[in-house]
């Protein structure tokens, strides 16, 4: 039944879906899982690195994507898509910067990228944009921020959200772990966006690339080597519990 | 036809026939032996055929004629193949005995007179140390028509009561009908659908109604009901039908089923088998980041 409402994107079914933009959520899913977390005076991000191949340039297959000095995105979902949206929200932080002399605030370039999302739900032939994305930085005042938008143009604010593929083990993993210790310095924020991440990733830290935005700082990505540093400190305090956990039961 | 009165049969003309109706009914028209011709053409084309790998010819008889089979264990779909090809199936311990060729409008290959051992769609192995316990690797589409002739050609006419069947295969998370949204489903999630005569416990939750099995699993479901043949299907439904290491290992709880018992080969062993698998076929798509 719902394959006759679901080829033209300005038709709702009778029971109230706009199944093209149900459909480009399931587009989302098949992207690799993003993790945003905003902590106390850091905000991190925390992407699945997709594999390349041998002959193909790494720096070309980015997920974390600067919108301005103090704002960064992360999508997941179909990669042309993200570059279209990145493209117009880079050009609308300048105008917005040359036109009011103010850098935008982030809930002002997530309601703009929310609003060109929801503009291709309600076009005639155009589908709306498969992707999901976690947008983070620090305002004016200080305030570090998160939001994710998805493909209906909607938007929310967070403290912590995953999208892509495995989102909701990801969530879950935070929803548990997400707490006011885990977050009140950086280096722990850091390290449970990599926590998370290594929930769902299989091969480790070489597969987990890692963003940060510091108050009145700009975006700084991890180099492998720092990643790698994290992953093997983990994996220590996560054998120090375990034998903890095994000399109390003895 | 009517009889006249001098005992011959004529044909009756029908005052409801008209001319042109007439013309059609006439069986050796050109048009009609073309149309017959393209038909025959297309049968042909459509044939499944079961070679022996040994001798590279067709079977005259159905495969588990041929060989005995107390065991039989068949994955459909990628992600059930890369399952048993990383934990199951070694090529120490199995040994290829046959293939099916079979072409319909999802084949890629256009040939179909000249598949190489390469383009074979669906293995067969059995198990070198007991070759009464087979494994099947499926990886194409079967289409409705050619179903039939696929359960004809390997599984017997009067099969042996003692088989039993295990079938693994997966499913778009959107196709499981549920009251909840898919959006709240833990997937990818195992669902099992076993015919009356399986006694044996299932390794998850069986599938509730009104969903429904598909294609070559419902085939083969169906013909194991009739026959009274013990078997149990495993239906991984996923958000990601393309090879996927989370979907693989959904499969995973199989492991400990009496099916699977003393096939299994060394786990982490077969994890890497795994992800080189699934990093392969990963790196070839750029669409999706």
């Amino acid at each position: 039944m719902e394959a006759r409402y679901d080829r033209a994107i300005t038709v709702f079914s009778p029971d109230g879906h706009l199944f093209q933009v149900e459909y480009a959520q399931e587009a989302v899913k098949k992207g690799s899982t993003a993790v945003g977390i905003r902590g106390t005076d850091i905000v991190v991000l925390g992407v699945e690195k997709k594999s390349v191949a041998k002959l193909q340039d790494e720096r070309t297959v980015r997920k974390i994507c600067a919108l301005d000095d103090h704002v960064c995105m992360a999508f997941a979902g179909l990669t042309a898509d993200a570059r279209i949206v990145v493209n117009r929200a880079r050009m609308e932080c300048q105008s917005h910067k040359l036109t009011v002399e103010d850098p935008v605030t982030v809930e002002y370039i997530t309601r703009f990228i929310a609003t060109l999302k929801q503009r291709y739900t309600q076009s005639n032939g155009r589908r709306p944009f498969g992707i999901s994305a976690l947008i983070v930085g620090f305002d004016d005042d200080g305030i570090p921020r998160l939001y994710q938008t998805d493909p209906s143009g909607t938007y929310h604010a967070w403290k912590a959200n995953a999208i892509g593929r495995s989102a909701k083990t990801v969530r879950e993993f935070l929803e548990k772990n997400y707490t006011e210790d885990t977050i009140a310095t950086d280096s722990e924020a850091i390290k449970l966006a990599i926590r998370a991440l290594l929930e769902v990733v299989q091969s480790g830290g070489k597969n987990i690339e890692l963003a940060i935005i510091r108050r009145n700082q700009p975006l700084k990505m991890f180099s492998a080597k720092e990643i790698e540093s994290q992953v093997v400190d983990i994996e220590k305090e996560k054998e120090e519990a375990e034998k903890k956990k095994s000399k109390k039961l003895i | 036809m009517a009889a006249t009165f001098f005992g011959e049969v004529v044909k009756v003309r029908s005052r409801a026939v008209t001319e042109e109706e007439e013309d059609e009914e006439e069986p050796w028209a050109p048009d009609n032996l073309e149309d017959r011709e393209v038909r025959r053409e297309l049968e042909r084309k459509r044939e499944v055929e079961v070679l022996q790998t040994q001798t590279n010819l067709s079977l005259e008889i159905p495969l588990l004629e041929q060989y005995p089979c107390s065991k039989f264990i068949m994955a459909i779909g990628n992600n059930a193949v890369a399952f048993l090809s990383s934990f199951v199936l070694n090529s120490e311990t199995w040994e290829e005995i046959g293939s099916t060729k079979l072409w319909n409008e999802w084949c890629r290959t256009t040939d179909t007179t000249n598949l190489s051992p390469t383009d074979a769609f669906c293995v067969f192995y059995c198990l070198k140390s007991d070759p009464t316990v087979f494994l099947c690797q499926c990886s194409c589409y079967v289409a409705e028509d050619q179903q039939y002739q696929w359960l004809e050609k390997v599984f017997w006419s009067s099969p042996n009561r003692n088989l039993q069947i295990t079938v693994l295969t997966s499913r778009h998370v959107t196709e499981y009908k549920t009251p909840e949204s898919s959006c709240n489903l833990p997937s990818p999630f195992l669902k099992a659908l076993k015919t009356q005569s399986f006694q044996d416990a299932a390794c998850c939750t069986l599938l509730e109604q009104p969903n429904i099995v598909h294609d070559l699993p419902a085939a083969v479901l169906s013909y194991c009901q009739v026959w009274k043949i013990p078997a149990i299907l495993y239906l991984c439904y996923t958000d990601i039908m393309k090879l996927d290491l989370v979907t693989i290992e959904a499969f995973k709880p199989i492991l400990g089923s009496k099916s699977l018992k003393g096939l299994v080969e060394n786990v982490p062993h077969d994890t890497e088998i795994l992800k080189k698998l699934v990093t392969t076929n990963e790196i070839q798509s750029n669409i999706y980041t």
